[in-house]
């Protein structure tokens, strides 16, 4: 494929920013709906896919640090939801999920099911076949497995709480390790970038006025807050 | 919905401040228009949020007027309107109809149903305009009420697993509500606004969660958190959910091509849907210094 980057017409040390505006600049141009009557507009179709893929590869690298699973959108979909895919398939697919080499013989039939089910997305049916064995059953390879399954099925409570479980089982264990890192990331990676914005801190019922005045604000400029706004919270 | 999803006032600019009041205002005469008087008092912030969210992606023609209001006559304010103020006031009149059903049930509120009433009549327009949209929020809702209804898990074995994967299917159900409602149509960014709108679902429930948890345990009705509240680390675990659940939300967020009022929507994501949670915790710490 050609260089995205090119396709943008922005360099490779390019900011999200300058990557957005040069993205929304070109589409505007290139998009279906401005060229109905345009002669060319299949050309033009031609270009909005092609701009549409590079921003969506571009996005996808320059996010891959975000959020527990990075970047997902429209692969190892086929677990739920037509489409869905909170799945942590870049992360895994290519990443840590490996075969595991110092169990792969002795792997429970069951267990090595689940494990190609996550391998090509299969979330559902892995978690079917996860939750199928019985209690005794369960190692720090199953409790890998399902939190990987989990995950996939945007259940990231229980995925995080089985990470855990996985690695304290075997710490020795680095992919255990790696994927409760993985899972927890996101919120360094939040928390980083929250520290931009002013995290909301009562400096002596500071804020507390605050939200009061804007709650009253609101309530009076058009409408009550409605049931929205259920009661002050602090005052 | 709950007013959850708002800005943080004292880290914002005061035109930014003017800009998302005016598309406050703006939804509020939208739901006015076509809901008349009921329809206005359902206004939620976390609407307002979704329609700049659409108009900072969809970029479509917005309307700048002022108005005056009822309740404010002197004072003029900024309206802006567009497609998604519109759209959003549709989602907040059906919304305000399924709270008024389940207030009804739950509590046998008159008043309540009088209200829903109303709206209802003037909703009916939604089910020709949303049907097949409507159909799913409706079976997701029932599904949701069907798994609420299920007995808690009890203590034993397995219990605390079980809890968890409750709080996850709870919350999941809320965030493919959430989802359909972000999705307005399916296109190039479906993915990643469904994907968007399923984690910010999961953290509004989990808050509603968090924030009721003492009450709903006075008065035995259902909560996840239940479980675990009273633990020692109640408020960490708590924490780390919300966050986790804002940080898979924001990761879908910055992959959109949004640049209008971005500052404005950044400020709800990373701040703003933090307000209410700094004031209950604090609310609590302080009880607990008290008792």
């Amino acid at each position: 494929m050609t260089d995205p980057y090119s396709i943008l017409g922005v360099a490779r040390g390019a900011s999200e920013e300058e990557i957005k505006k040069a993205y929304k600049t070109l589409s505007r141009k290139y998009h279906p709906d401005a060229n109905i009557n345009n002669p060319n507009r299949d050309q033009a179709e031609e270009r909005f896919k092609e701009i549409q893929a590079a921003y969506q590869q571009i996005m996808k690298e320059k996010t891959s640090g975000y959020g527990g699973q990075g970047y997902s959108g429209g692969t190892g979909s086929q677990g739920s939801y037509g489409g869905f895919g909170y799945g942590p398939f870049w992360s895994f697919g290519y990443g840590g999920f490996g075969q595991s080499q110092e169990t792969g013989y002795e792997e429970e039939a069951h267990l090595r099911a689940a494990g190609n089910y996550i391998r090509n997305g299969y979330y559902r049916e892995a978690r079917t076949t996860l939750d199928n064995m019985a209690e005794r059953e369960r190692n720090a390879r199953w409790y890998y497995y399902s939190a990987v399954a989990h995950s996939g099925l945007g259940s990231n409570v229980a995925a995080l709480e089985h990470a855990r479980r996985a690695a304290a089982l075997e710490p020795d264990n680095i992919s255990y390790r790696s994927l409760v890192q993985q899972l927890e990331s996101g919120g360094s990676w939040y928390r980083q970038r929250q520290a931009s914005y002013g995290y909301p801190t009562f400096g002596g019922g500071d804020l507390c006025m605050k939200l009061c005045c804007l709650e009253m604000m609101c309530n009076l400029c058009c409408c009550g807050g409605g049931y929205g706004v259920r009661g002050m919270v602090c005052c | 919905m709950f007013g959850y999803i708002r800005i943080n006032k004292a880290e914002m600019k005061f035109r930014e401040f003017d800009v998302y009041q005016s598309y406050y205002c703006g939804i509020c005469r939208d739901l006015k228009r076509k809901y008349g008087a009921a329809g206005q008092f359902s206004l939620s912030y976390d609407m307002t949020f979704v329609a700049m969210l659409l108009t900072g992606l969809y970029e479509p023609e917005t309307r700048t007027g002022t108005c005056r209001c009822m309740v404010h006559p002197l004072e003029k304010h900024e309206t802006r309107n567009n497609i998604y103020t519109e759209y959003v006031a549709d989602m907040n009149a059906l919304f305000a109809c399924y709270k008024c059903r389940d207030d009804w049930k739950d509590e046998k509120k008159l008043h309540q149903l009088l209200y829903g009433r109303v709206l209802e009549g003037r909703s009916r327009r939604l089910q020709e305009t949303y049907g097949e949209k409507l159909r799913r929020i409706e079976r997701l809702m029932q599904n949701f009420e069907e798994a609420e209804q299920q007995q808690e898990p009890q203590t034993g074995p397995g219990a605390q697993d079980s809890g968890y994967s409750r709080l996850d299917t709870l919350a999941g159900l809320f965030g493919k509500v959430m989802a359909e409602i972000v999705t307005v149509r399916e296109d190039e960014w479906a993915d990643h606004l469904r994907r968007f709108g399923f984690f910010l679902g999961k953290f509004i429930y989990l808050m509603d969660a968090y924030e009721d948890v003492e009450t709903d345990i006075r008065n035995g009705t259902p909560n996840p958190l239940k479980g675990r509240y009273g633990s020692p680390d109640f408020e960490e675990a708590c924490r780390t959910m919300l966050t986790m659940m804002m940080s898979e939300c924001c990761s879908a967020f910055e992959i959109l091509p949004i640049l209008d009022n971005v500052e404005i929507l950044r400020n709800v994501l990373y701040s703003g849907v933090w307000c209410r949670y700094e004031a209950i915790h604090e609310k609590r710490r302080k009880k607990e210094q008290d008792g």
